[in-house]
């Protein structure tokens, strides 16, 4: 009876992870075709054949290295502000009593209610005022890096807050006794104690910037030069007839620095969903 | 109390008071960068995003005039019904997805839970969708749910298994494209809420279940009676983090159908990001991001409540 049980736990198990991975190995064999337009029949779940002209092509072909260089410089940008921008602001909430402190606070929280993309107008329009020329920000690698750190700050805050007030704060007064100001306690002591949860921060943001989508696509759309690898990948499925092998291979490559990142963080993900479960709890 | 006292507490409480207000110097430092950026991208567009809504904002003049309901108006009584048709699809997507990535989501966490040393592999395997991007899972499911022999579901299903008299056009039919959307929502997302749950299941004591199994209690009673219970509060979160994130569906809608047949597959996002960004309704765009607000407002508030009554005083 044990052995029946066993047998079913690892039949179910087994038979889940096949569900899970079957589209990604369907992606990796199509990538190594050549299709000219014509889809197979029947379709290849394994590859025919190890071959990386689509790998070439797409690499010397397309926009997928301007892609690449433009999503390396806009991902790192705004992991680097969003962690600057909300570990002040979270040390200013967790630690300074200032005046109107607390209902600040809560007008961080009641935005978080909503989803980001609901402000996507205004906030198109805001960035179309801010900068030069017609169309100011938009179209611009600048303009989307200060919206998705603008929208991150409330959020973020609010994580890196709750980290920071958990902190015992006698290392800090000794830092006042000793003459320093917030200014010294904020990077001698609360950086240092909170890089824990400030690098899981930077992770989510890397990982969240790198395949966000509607953003990209609504601010730099128009503009060729500028868009990231997800818009581009979008843009490479054409209305009428789509090269597959060539989506597959540029969609590897612009998964690998996720799995590459996944792989080496993997507690970082796993523990902060347990920090995340514990604040909601 | 005396005036005494009355008046000592009065004084404290104006030099706390005083306090906090010179205090304000040192916290602008911190605070004001992010506060700033708050402002101008989600407090104002926020504001500015009701007054669009009741405009006719044209973009190329950047001019708008007050126009009432009349966005409202339009959205409604539009032919084909796309906002309708949005809203049922988002509240389906929420009904039919949510579910299954609580359920499965729970029996993987606790699967995993249970091995020892190949519990990695398996935990790397389901959360292998959440670190892909939308763009890419939609394009795979494009190709395998392809309406001829070349796709990978209809040869599977007819050519493999025989389940299937004929080939399916799966996306260009409203349900059978609905139902892609479906499994591309639930198949993404069970990874994460495994991981949730497996953070939940590490908060549950090991005594309970060596106490329970002392006393006879079976394995598949073990999960009905602790880990169920205990594991509440976390699926209240998976909960509205799923029903929330129903109202935020985009990227498949956009890579798998487009929102056809007709807008039968459309959702609100759709919608919004079509009306504003390819036809220039930025006034009918914003009233569309207007009502989804208030949607999930109304949704959150149902939700809490019904959950409140239901456990009562446990959470």
């Amino acid at each position: 009876m044990k052995a029946v049980k066993r047998g079913i736990f690892w039949i179910v198990l087994l038979a889940a992870v096949a569900v899970f991975i079957l589209p990604f190995l369907f992606m990796v064999s199509n990538s190594f075709e050549e299709f000219s337009y014509v889809l197979p029949t029947p379709p290849r779940i394994l590859p025919s054949r190890i071959n990386f002209s689509a790998y070439e092509h797409v690499l010397t072909q397309s926009n997928l290295p301007e892609a690449a260089w433009n999503s390396v410089l806009i991902t790192l940008c705004t992991a680097f502000f969003t962690v600057l921008v909300s570990s002040l602001s979270a040390y200013g909430f967790a630690r300074i009593d200032f005046f109107g402190r607390e209902t600040l606070f809560r007008i961080y929280l009641a935005t978080l209610m909503l989803p980001g993309f609901l402000g996507i107008i205004p906030q198109f329009l805001v960035l179309q005022w801010i900068g030069p020329g017609a169309s100011g920000l938009i179209g611009t690698k600048a303009g989307l890096i200060l919206l998705y750190v603008g929208t991150g700050v409330c959020g973020n805050t609010f994580f890196l807050r709750g980290h920071m007030a958990a902190l015992p704060k006698e290392l800090e007064e000794a830092v006042l006794i000793d003459g320093g100001g917030h200014f010294t306690t904020f990077f001698r002591v609360m950086l240092p104690l909170a890089l824990p949860s400030i690098s899981t921060l930077a992770i989510f943001c890397l990982q969240g910037t790198w395949e966000e989508f509607f953003s990209a696509k609504v601010i730099l759309g128009g503009v060729q030069s500028n868009i990231t690898l997800p818009v581009l990948i979008q843009s490479l499925k054409g209305a009428h007839a789509t090269r597959w092998e060539w989506i597959f291979a540029a969609s590897i490559l612009a998964q690998l620095p996720m799995i590459l990142l996944f792989a080496v963080f993997q507690k970082r993900f796993v523990v902060s969903g347990l920090a995340e479960g514990s604040v909601k709890a | 109390m005396s005036a005494q006292t009355a008046a000592v507490l009065h004084r404290e409480k104006n030099a706390l008071r005083k306090k906090r207000i010179r205090n304000l110097r040192p916290a602008a430092f911190f605070v004001l960068p992010g506060l700033v950026l708050a402002c101008v991208f989600v407090l104002y567009p926020m504001y500015f995003n009701i007054r669009i809504s009741f405009s006719n904002y044209q973009i190329v003049q950047r001019s708008m005039s007050f126009v009432g309901l009349q966005n409202y108006i339009a959205l409604f009584t539009e032919r084909g019904d796309r906002l309708l048709l949005a809203i049922r699809n988002n509240f389906l997507y929420a009904f039919v997805t949510t579910p299954f990535i609580i359920l499965f989501g729970l029996i993987f966490a606790v699967m995993v839970n249970s091995l020892k040393r190949a519990g990695v592999f398996f935990r790397t395997c389901f959360y292998l969708p959440v670190i892909t991007s939308w763009v890419v899972v939609g394009n795979v499911f494009a190709y395998m749910f392809n309406a001829g022999q070349a796709g990978l579901m209809n040869y599977l299903l007819k050519d493999v298994f025989g389940v299937l008299d004929a080939y399916v056009p799966w996306l260009q039919r409203t349900w059978t494209a609905n139902l892609v959307i479906w499994l591309l929502g639930i198949w993404k997302n069970i990874g994460w809420a495994m991981i949730i749950y497996l953070a939940g299941l590490q908060g549950i004591s090991n005594d309970l279940y060596e106490a329970s199994s002392i006393e006879g209690a079976s394995k598949a009673q073990q999960f009905w009676y602790i880990t169920v219970p205990l594991l509440k509060s976390t699926t209240f979160y998976v909960l509205v983090n799923m029903v929330i994130g129903a109202f935020g569906v985009f990227i498949q809608v956009m890579m798998l159908t487009g929102g056809n047949p007709r807008g039968t597959t459309g959702v609100l996002q759709y919608l919004l990001y079509d009306k504003a960004f390819n036809l220039f309704e930025f006034g009918q765009g914003a009233a569309i991001g207007m009502i989804t607000a208030l949607l999930i407002l109304v949704t959150t508030v149902v939700m809490n409540s019904v959950f409140k009554t239901k456990g009562g005083n446990e959470t």
